[in-house]
């Protein structure tokens, strides 16, 4: 076994599980403040992408693309929540979720009518291209990008979490709403920011992860499944959870795919499967939250 | 004496660095009324909580009849003849009245039937109109449950929680949110169930329940700080220190 | 004791009453004529296929509160492992129909095991992506299942039942004895939710904390009815498997098991009758627009939108809560 090898998928790894972060990270703040599941949000990613391509070919430049789209979908994400997903709140817990199942379903075909049903190749921007000699190995510059993108975003979001008021807010609304509307917060407000933020963080994760992939409207189905195996294995509503599972996640595809590439996809779920048996609330979950 | 019909020893409480209950004991004869009282935030909910089943204790045992209940899931907690109204309403909105309460006696039979057709259980039928008329919801047995007005939804919880027949009944605050009159009503029921079982019961509305009750526990941040006939309680200092300047209203 | 009264009793008005009692022989009717109905006999059976997975789900999904994602898995087993017992194996036809009903069967009682033990809203992801994980097996195992090109190669022509020969081959002989096995399907279910476990699977959707107090192991009544559940969308799947002779990978996809959803929700949730208008609304909306357009998902999408914020009971669960006076 070459050092070299393992190394650089290990590293593959880290940068795949990077972009499950931002996904599962999305998910799982919109879920610990909400409560709602949001299925629409491998679409989301997906749109992100595309959003990326469009402005990207607009602008000529990937860096307004990346600056632009999450932003832009975030604000998307924001109308969303507040003309479709707020009237359903006050309804049964079911109901937010079957509604961004749908939703996930029409966006998808909305890109399709758009964009064609092709997949479009997105080019690295050329500043990104190539690859860097870190002694172990050479590692696509790309990826090293990306990975440092994530670990800033997470710091950034860390921050805003823990030192902010609206982080305070967001953590403690999460446990009592009342208390929060009480206290004369604008609950309403802070959950239209939260989804806001969440899906901008997906769609990051989007246009982050198109020129590794082909950008096609299918992109974001598996996506949809990879965020639910790394919240339920890092356990819901926890931030430290989605980063670990992530890495976990992303790691162990990447590594399987080095031995057996046809079981990459399957290890991440038979991981899933392994935690529901053994700590059913993931690693970082509280255990038996009613 | 023979042994009584649930004790408690040491019971305590503590949700990661909170400690709800702490060091409760006490043990309670059969067909009794007792009241747990004390401020907001005493632990009485997790005190019933630990007492229904659904939370275990961090520390401290429970004997009902004799048996250690540690280890017991809760939905075996009605079947030993442990039941409970709540504090919220907990009811089964969308069903009839009739088959909220008919279903709290179904529990007791322990096979999964599938095949068989529910409406030739009539004991279950007869043992619910039974409950219902206890509690004087007769004549709404085929309304849906979520247009009761509150009081009859109060007196629905009774109802469902009465159907198994318990000989330990739990009140968690009966006449919450009830008028003097409603109030008045639900006492003169609790009193008729007193009868024949064995009753504790948390509440906030003092003469309420000095005329009811036997015997009063009064819990102040998760310790018993008094326990006793509601003469004793209502002359002991420390009681008083505890309650000075709440307001129970309808006192 | 007299609390306040009010007169808001809503008593079951006689005739429908009478309707429900005998909602088994009126839903075979309704479905006998369905190929008289409908302009192709394709569309009837894919309703009546459809309609049935619906049914399954709805068992979990509308009377025991559960959503889940991932009946697609099970659905997708009862088709694959009657194909592979035919085409394979060269299973007599009822043969492969048992073991494609016991595959779904048993599981669903694996899946329903893992996702049951996870708290409530963990459920509806848990399911999906269980489901997927049988979707990528099913992928890999090519030499068993035919990977992406799906399973082929075990047409059934005709049946001989008793003595009697039925050409499966022929569209109308084909949809009725689909409708037989549809027919026995739905007397199962409707005595399900006739009996007792129907009461406490309808309590458990109606307050499951309650329910668990009151005495019965929730747990334990949800798995039942996860697993009777599957075995409904398995059966579901052979006869999709009998009547297509091909079984497409697609089945398996958590697409499908949204489609389910689709399906169940529009029609109506909770109502016995429901999830077949549901499959025949959908599949009709699909035949329509497609007349027009190739992107009829996002018609049909945004029209389950539609239904989930303003008519969630579905169309014929809103029709049933109408009549009743509500």
């Amino acid at each position: 076994m070459d050092a070299e090898l393992v190394a650089m998928q290990l590293f593959s790894g880290v940068a795949l599980g990077a972009i499950l972060i931002m996904v599962a990270l999305g998910l799982s703040i919109i879920f610990g403040m909400l409560g709602v599941v949001n299925f629409a949000h491998g679409a989301l990613f997906m749109v992100g992408a595309y959003a990326g391509l469009w402005v990207a070919s607009l602008t000529g430049s990937f860096w307004w693309g990346l600056l632009v789209a999450p932003v832009a979908i975030g604000l998307f994400g924001m109308a969303i929540e507040r003309v479709l997903i707020r009237p359903l709140y006050r309804r049964s817990v079911d109901d937010p979720l079957l509604l961004t199942f749908g939703l996930g379903y029409v966006l998808v075909e909305a890109v399709r009518i758009l964009f064609g049903s092709d997949g479009i190749p997105f080019p690295t921007p050329p500043e990104l291209a190539g690859v860097a000699d870190l002694g172990i190995g050479f590692f696509p510059i790309y990826r090293l990008f990306v990975v440092g993108v994530v670990a800033a975003v997470l710091i950034l979001v860390w921050l805003c979490l823990e030192k902010t008021r609206f982080g305070l807010i967001v953590r403690a609304g999460a446990r009592d709403p009342l208390i929060m509307r009480v206290l004369g917060v604008d609950i309403a407000r802070v959950w239209l920011l939260v989804f806001g933020l969440g899906v901008g963080l997906t769609a990051l994760g989007g246009v982050l992860a198109a020129p590794m992939r082909n950008v096609n409207p299918e992109m974001g189905s598996l996506v949809l499944a990879e965020a639910f195996v790394v919240t339920v294995i890092g356990g819901m509503g926890s931030l430290v959870g989605a980063v670990v599972a992530g890495l976990l996640v992303g790691v162990a595809i990447s590594m399987t795919a080095l031995f057996a590439p046809e079981m990459a996809t399957i290890v991440m779920f038979a991981l899933m499967a392994l935690v529901l048996l053994v700590r059913p609330q993931g690693l970082f979950g509280k255990p038996g939250r009613a | 004496m023979s042994t009584p019909l649930l004790a408690v020893e040491n019971i305590g409480r503590r949700f990661g660095g909170f400690v709800a209950l702490e060091g409760v004991s006490a043990s309670f004869e059969p067909n009794r009324v007792t009241a747990v009282i004390g401020p907001n935030g005493a632990g009485k909910s997790t005190f019933f909580n630990v007492l229904s089943g659904v939370l275990p204790p961090s520390t401290g045992t429970m004997r009902f009849k004799g048996r250690d209940l540690a280890g017991t899931p809760q939905h075996r907690f009605a079947h030993l003849g442990i039941a409970r109204s709540y504090q919220i309403t907990n009811i089964f909105p969308e069903l009839s009245v009739h088959e909220n309460v008919r279903i709290a006696a179904q529990a007791f039979r322990s096979r999964y039937e599938i095949w068989r057709d529910r409406a030739t259980l009539t004991e279950l039928d007869d043992k619910a109109a039974a409950a219902l008329a206890a509690v004087g919801l007769a004549h709404r047995g085929s309304a849906t449950a979520k247009f009761l007005a509150h009081g009859q939804q109060r007196a629905l919880e009774i109802a469902i929680a009465l159907v198994t027949d318990p000989e330990l009944l739990l009140l968690d605050e009966p006449t919450a949110g009830m008028g003097p009159e409603e109030t008045k009503e639900m006492v003169a029921l609790i009193e008729k169930l007193a009868a024949e079982r064995t009753i504790l019961l948390v509440e906030h509305k003092m003469k309420m329940i000095l005329g009811l009750s036997d015997r009063i526990l009064v819990l102040h941040h998760g310790r018993l700080i008094a326990d006793g006939s509601p003469q004793q309680i209502q002359s002991d200092p420390e009681v008083r220190r505890v309650y000075l300047g709440q307001n129970d209203g309808y006192a | 004791m007299t609390l306040s009264a009010q007169s808001l009793d809503a008593a079951p008005r006689p005739l429908r009453a009478r309707l429900a009692a005998r909602r088994v022989p009126l839903s075979i009717l309704a479905l006998s004529l369905l190929p008289w109905i409908l302009p192709s006999e394709a569309l009837a059976v894919n309703v009546l296929v459809y309609g049935l997975v619906a049914v399954g789900y709805n068992l979990l999904f509308g009377y025991t509160g559960l959503l889940s994602f991932g009946h697609a898995a099970f659905f997708g087993t009862g088709a694959y492992v009657t194909g592979i017992a035919i085409g394979r194996f060269d299973a007599p036809l009822f043969a492969a129909l048992a073991f494609g009903v016991a595959a779904g069967g048993a599981l669903a009682f694996v899946i329903g095991l893992l996702s049951i033990r996870t708290r409530g809203i963990y459920f509806s992801m848990v399911t999906l992506a269980l489901s997927q994980l049988v979707y990528y097996i099913a992928l890999q195992a090519s030499s068993w299942t035919g990977g992406e090109n799906g399973l082929r190669g075990f047409t059934v022509s005709e049946l001989n039942l008793f003595g009697w020969t039925v050409d499966f081959l022929d569209p109308v002989e084909k949809y009725y004895v689909i409708m037989a096995f549809t027919a026995a399907a739905l007397w199962f279910v409707s005595r399900i939710l006739n009996s007792p476990f129907g009461s406490v699977i309808e309590a458990i959707r109606e307050n499951e904390t309650r329910a668990r107090a009151c005495g019965y192991d929730v747990e334990r009544t949800k798995l039942i009815s996860f697993t009777l559940s599957g075995l409904i969308c398995a059966l579901a799947g052979t006869l999709f498997a009998l009547h297509l002779a091909i079984v497409p990978l697609d089945i398996l996809h958590y697409h499908t098991s949204g489609m389910i959803v689709m399906m169940t929700l529009l029609g109506g949730a909770g109502s016995f009758f429901g999830p077949f208008v549901g499959a025949f609304a959908f599949l009709l909306m699909e035949d329509v627009v497609s007349l027009w357009t190739p992107h009829w998902q996002i018609v049909v999408g945004s029209v389950f939108i539609l239904f989930v914020l303003f008519l969630p009971k579905g169309i014929w669960g809103t029709l049933m809560a109408w009549r009743a006076g509500r």
